[in-house]
C-alpha cells in the first residue's frame, strides 16, 4: 500500500486510466468496453484520493496541486452552483426553479469571486504556503484572473456587438471584468497574504508565460490529431460497389412495403 | 451597410482583448521592472512542447481505448505515438533530462488548466444566466399544432 505514496501510481496512473475510461465510455454500447468505462473512472477516484490521503502538501507538486484543488473547490463549485440556479430560475423552459432563487443564483456565483478574492488577503494553508504549493497557489490565481479579465471583457463585448440592447448583460460583464482587475492589480502592485509582489511577478513571468505556450501547444496537439484522423481517412479505401438487388430480393422488398402500406391504410 | 457592420464585431473586440492582455503585462512590466525577452521566450517553448506533448499522449490513450474495427487506426495511433514521443523527448531536453523537473512543470500545467475551465465556468454561466433571463413574447408559430402532414389548400378563384 505504501507505492500508493508514489506519484506515478497514485497521480499519473489515475490520470492515464481516465484517458483510457473516456475511450472506452466513446465506443459503441454494445461494445464490451463501454461497460467497463465505470468502473475504471471509479477505480482512477480512489487512486487518486487514496495517494492525496497518504501524503502531505510539500510531499511532491502533485499532492500540492491536490491541495489547490481542493481550497479552491469552495468557490469554484458556489460560482457553478449559482450559475445554474441564475440560469433555471430565469424563463427556462426545462427544469424550471423559482423565480426568486435568481438573484440568490447570482449572489452565490459573485460570492465564489469574492471568496478567492478573501483567499488572497488571508493566511494560506500550510500544503500551498510554501515551495512549489505556493508556486502551483499562485499560477492558478494568476492564470484565473487572467481568463477572468479576458474572457468576461470578450463575453460583455459580445452582448453590445449582438445588439438587442442587452446592457444589463454588458454592465454585469464589465462588473465582473474590473473585479478581476482590481484583484489583478492588487496582487501584483500590494501582493497578498503571505506572498509579496516580487514573487507574483516571478509567477507571471516564469509560470504564466510557461502556460501561454502551453495553451498554444495543446490547441496545435488537437489539430495534429485533427490532420491525423483527416490524412488516415483520406486514405482510406473507397468502398465496395453493392450489387444491385436481385429480383428476388426486390420481390421482398415489394413484399415488405406493401404490408406496411396496407396496414398504415387500415388505421 | 448593416449586415457589413454586424459581421465585423470580431475585429473590435479582438483589439480590445489584445489592449487588455498588452495593459495587463505592461503593468507587471512597470511593477516588477521587467524581465529579460528571452527568457519569456524560453518559457513558452518548453510550455508548448511538454502540452504538446502531454495532449498528444492523452488523445493516444483516448484512441487506444477507443479503437474500433471499422477506424483505420494505425495512422492515428501510429502517428500521436510519434508526436507524443516528439513533444516529451524535446521537453526532456530543453531540461537537461529530468524526469522530476519534468513532473513538476506537468502540475503547473495542470494547475493552469483548471484555472482556466474554472474562469470559464464562471463567466459562460453567468453570460447563459444573462442572456437567458430575457421575457420574450410568446412567438405565435410556437404555440400552433402539428397536423402530423395532413394538409388541405383550399385554392380561391
Amino acid at each position: 500500500m505504501s507505492s500508493l505514496a508514489d506519484p506515478w501510481i497514485g497521480f499519473w496512473l489515475p490520470l492515464a486510466l481516465l484517458c483510457l475510461a473516456t475511450g472506452f465510455w466513446l465506443t459503441d454500447r454494445k461494445d464490451s468496453r463501454n461497460r467497463l468505462s465505470g468502473p475504471i473512472f471509479f477505480v482512477a477516484v480512489v487512486l487518486i484520493v487514496a495517494f492525496g490521503s497518504k501524503t502531505r502538501g510539500g510531499d511532491s507538486s502533485e499532492t500540492a496541486l491536490l491541495a489547490v484543488l481542493f481550497h479552491m473547490l469552495g468557490p469554484v463549485a458556489l460560482m457553478t452552483i449559482g450559475s445554474l440556479i441564475a440560469t433555471f430560475a430565469g424563463p427556462s423552459p426545462v427544469g424550471p426553479l423559482p423565480r426568486g432563487l435568481r438573484p440568490l443564483g447570482f449572489l452565490m456565483a459573485m460570492g465564489g469571486l469574492f471568496w478567492i478574492g478573501w483567499m488572497l488577503i488571508s493566511e494560506p494553508p500550510d500544503a500551498i504556503a510554501n515551495g512549489i504549493g505556493e508556486t502551483i497557489w499562485g499560477s492558478w490565481v494568476d492564470v484565473f484572473l487572467s481568463i477572468l479579465i479576458l474572457v468576461a471583457a470578450l463575453a460583455g463585448s459580445f452582448c453590445v456587438m449582438m445588439g438587442y440592447e442587452r446592457h444589463k448583460e454588458a454592465l454585469t460583464l464589465a462588473g465582473l471584468t474590473i473585479a478581476g482587475g482590481v484583484m489583478f492589480n492588487e496582487i501584483m502592485r500590494n501582493g497578498s497574504e503571505g506572498l509579496l509582489a516580487a514573487g507574483w511577478h516571478q509567477i507571471h513571468w516564469e509560470e504564466m508565460m510557461f502556460l501561454i505556450g502551453g495553451l498554444v501547444g495543446t490547441l496545435t496537439a488537437v489539430l495534429a490529431f485533427i490532420a491525423l484522423v483527416y490524412m488516415a481517412e483520406k486514405r482510406a479505401p473507397d468502398p465496395d460497389v453493392v450489387a444491385p438487388l436481385s429480383e428476388e430480393e426486390k420481390a421482398v422488398v415489394d413484399a415488405v412495403l406493401r404490408l406496411h402500406l396496407e396496414v398504415e391504410e387500415a388505421e | 451597410m448593416r449586415n457589413e457592420e454586424r459581421d465585423s464585431w470580431w475585429g473590435p473586440v479582438a483589439l480590445l482583448m489584445f489592449l487588455i492582455a498588452f495593459s495587463m503585462d505592461l503593468l507587471v512590466w512597470q511593477l516588477s521592472g521587467g524581465t529579460e525577452l528571452s527568457l519569456i521566450v524560453e518559457r513558452m517553448i518548453l510550455g508548448f512542447t511538454l502540452a504538446f506533448g502531454l495532449t498528444s499522449f492523452g488523445l493516444l490513450l483516448i484512441s487506444l481505448g477507443a479503437v474500433h474495427r471499422h477506424v483505420r487506426w494505425q495512422e492515428q495511433v501510429m502517428g500521436l505515438f510519434l508526436l507524443t514521443g516528439l513533444g516529451l523527448s524535446l521537453t526532456n531536453w530543453q531540461m537537461d533530462g529530468s524526469f522530476d523537473a519534468m513532473r513538476g512543470k506537468s502540475v503547473i500545467l495542470l494547475s493552469g488548466v483548471t484555472a482556466m475551465l474554472a474562469a470559464l465556468v464562471l463567466v459562460f454561466g453567468l453570460l447563459l444566466a444573462l442572456v437567458t433571463g430575457r421575457e420574450h413574447t410568446p412567438d405565435p408559430l410556437l404555440q400552433m399544432e402539428s397536423t402530423h402532414g395532413d394538409v388541405s389548400i383550399e385554392l380561391e378563384d
